[in-house]
């Protein structure tokens, strides 16, 4: 499996900045999933589906966690200039971040790293998603499906309140499919060939994947039956969130050369 | 560079570092800042920049994971992924010149030789001062035993004095020592002008489940708020043991982190960790400053300098 830079960037990225934004919302959505709204306008005008941000999840800087957490933004009302983190409590840092109520401030920095890049023309798009990974599908489902195309969303989680992003997708009104570890709809031999046999007829020109490695081979494959563009958000520990501390790179250590960094090459790579 | 008083006129900010005078003591510390903060940090306002440090050949680092957190102390074991002395001259040095804030070039090597190669090929290059890493713990080999070993220290340092010319050279020393004075003797009676302590405390993560390392290459460097008083008091201990100036790195999150470096004896201090989570630390800690110092009774940083009272 090989993952590849995107082509040079057009438009130009928006230029991060760094906000103590208010908690408009913190609350608990299902499983260990919660929600959280914050009031960044600065952020909300101009991120793009794909991109992520950096959530200081301490109160004080003599507090841990010592780094910031990435999270994908999960939808974006530019009006109101808010956006949305959906994230789910797995560790110290995360469950810090459920502490935040209305109208406390928490630092954040963002928009960082590159979007999803659908090519020109694209029509019929297939988002392949697992667990916290939908989080990174969500706005691109969004935009794409206001933008007039045809949108399927696959949803996977390990049981059905573990799925989420339903209702999301739901509220867009979008082809739907769940898949869930406790009833086997997720082995990914099922996955293949339900896949199959509703995309072979009219297969999609572009699948974005995210929060699977097994679902990523199987996009991948798919990608190259249908001759379709796959572009995957990669998920990474990080530190600077801009590329300078080097925390995140992507894959295999080469001799000399780095592979990738997550956070500013990335996340989003085009799949090969 | 001048000193430079602060916006109210009634508090100067600026500190001597051998022969540099820095306009405020704050400078982020090697590896946790790059040029890629400008949108951000206001980098003409920083008493120095410090960039990742160089290697000779282009090094890829160490595999992944590379970061973790234990509460307010983060593990890396990036491994210094560098893109060698070449590009570094083309590429990376003159995104640190533009912007008018003397530009430290940190320099590292795996073998006592190769930091004085470094040391030569930047000669014509234009920047501050060096800061010598005998001390990054991630290395295949060399960092931690160099900067463990006086006469290692000694050897490099006068090595890369003989060929600095008249750039100050700056060395950053290991906390991985039973006696930090040995290493700063050692550097100090070399020639060189300034000491910068320390560099990360080597550590472990375990995770649990699988009863393996966290990170990719076993053990990290622990750096973050954490570790703060450890390294106060190395910053104490070194500054009494030497003539020349110590730039105090580790923990330093908060503007009162900087005073209590400075009342320990750090003449600057270096902004690492903290940058992460907020990268405007720095910027609050030069706007804060004046009012920390007033707070403290005093009008000049210098007046902090190695105040601490028995």
């Amino acid at each position: 499996m090989t993952i590849q830079p995107l082509a040079p960037e057009t438009p130009a990225r928006v230029v991060p900045v760094c906000l103590d934004a208010p908690v408009v919302r913190n609350q608990h959505v299902a499983d260990r999933y919660w929600m959280l709204r914050l009031d960044a306008p600065e952020i909300a005008t101009g991120v793009r589906a794909g991109q992520f941000l950096l959530l200081t999840a301490s109160r004080t800087p003599a507090d841990g966690p010592a780094l910031p957490r990435p999270m994908a933004v999960y939808d974006v009302d530019r009006a109101c200039g808010t956006v949305d983190v959906l994230y789910g409590v797995m560790g110290y840092g995360t469950t810090q971040l459920t502490t935040f109520r209305p109208g406390d401030l928490m630092t954040v920095v963002g928009p960082l790293g590159r979007p999803f890049e659908p090519p020109a023309g694209t029509t019929r798009l297939l988002l392949i998603g697992r667990g916290i990974g939908i989080c990174s599908l969500t706005l691109l489902a969004r935009e794409q499906s206001e933008g007039g195309r045809e949108v399927t969303a696959v949803l996977s989680g390990r049981h059905r309140r573990a799925i989420i992003g339903a209702d999301f997708c739901e509220s867009l009104g979008l082809d739907i499919v769940q898949l869930r570890d406790d009833d086997e709809s997720s082995d990914v031999g099922s996955v293949r060939h339900l896949l199959a046999g509703r995309h072979d007829p009219s297969p999609p020109d572009f699948l974005a994947t995210c929060g699977s490695a097994r679902l990523l081979a199987l996009s991948r494959e798919l990608g190259r039956r249908w001759r379709c563009e796959v572009q995957v958000s990669v998920e990474a520990h990080m530190a600077c969130g801009l590329g300078y501390c080097h925390g995140c790179a992507a894959g295999e250590v080469g001799r000399h050369e780095e592979s990738p960094l997550v956070c500013a090459t990335g996340p989003v790579f085009r799949v090969r | 560079m001048g000193a430079t008083l602060s916006r109210d006129g009634d508090v100067d900010l600026s500190v001597p570092l051998g022969p540099l005078r820095l306009r405020n003591p704050v400078m982020p510390a090697s590896g946790c800042f790059g040029p890629e903060l400008a949108p951000l940090v206001p980098l003409h306002q920083l008493g120095a920049l410090v960039t990742k440090t160089v290697f000779t050949a282009p090094r890829s680092g160490n595999a992944a994971p590379r970061l973790t957190d234990i509460g307010p102390g983060a593990l890396n074991s990036v491994g210094i992924p560098s893109p060698g002395l070449d590009a570094f001259r083309a590429r990376v040095l003159p995104a640190y010149a533009a912007h008018g804030t003397p530009v430290i070039v940190s320099i590292g090597a795996l073998a006592v030789h190769d930091y004085f190669v470094i040391a030569e090929g930047l000669r014509a290059a234009s920047f501050a001062a060096f800061e010598v890493n005998v001390s990054c713990p991630n290395l295949e080999r060399g960092g931690v035993s160099i900067g463990a070993d006086p006469h290692q220290v000694h050897r490099v340092t006068r090595g890369v004095v003989d060929r600095a010319g008249d750039r100050p050279v700056i060395v950053k020393l290991t906390p991985n020592v039973a006696s930090v004075e040995e290493a700063a003797h050692a550097a100090e009676e070399a020639g060189a002008a300034a000491l910068t302590v320390a560099n990360t405390f080597v550590g472990l993560a375990v995770d649990l489940r699988r009863r393996r390392p966290v990170l990719g290459n076993g053990t990290g460097g622990l750096s973050g708020s954490g570790i703060k008083p450890l390294v106060l008091r190395l910053v104490w201990e070194a500054s009494r043991a030497v003539a020349i100036p110590v730039i105090g790195c580790g923990g330093i999150a908060t503007t009162a982190d900087v005073a209590e470096f400075l009342i320990a004896g750090a003449t600057a201090v270096q902004v690492g960790t903290a940058t992460f989570s907020r990268p405007d630390t720095m910027r609050r800690m030069i706007d804060e400053l004046p009012a920390q110092l007033s707070e403290l009774g005093c009008r000049r940083v210098t007046d902090l300098i190695g105040s601490l009272r028995p």
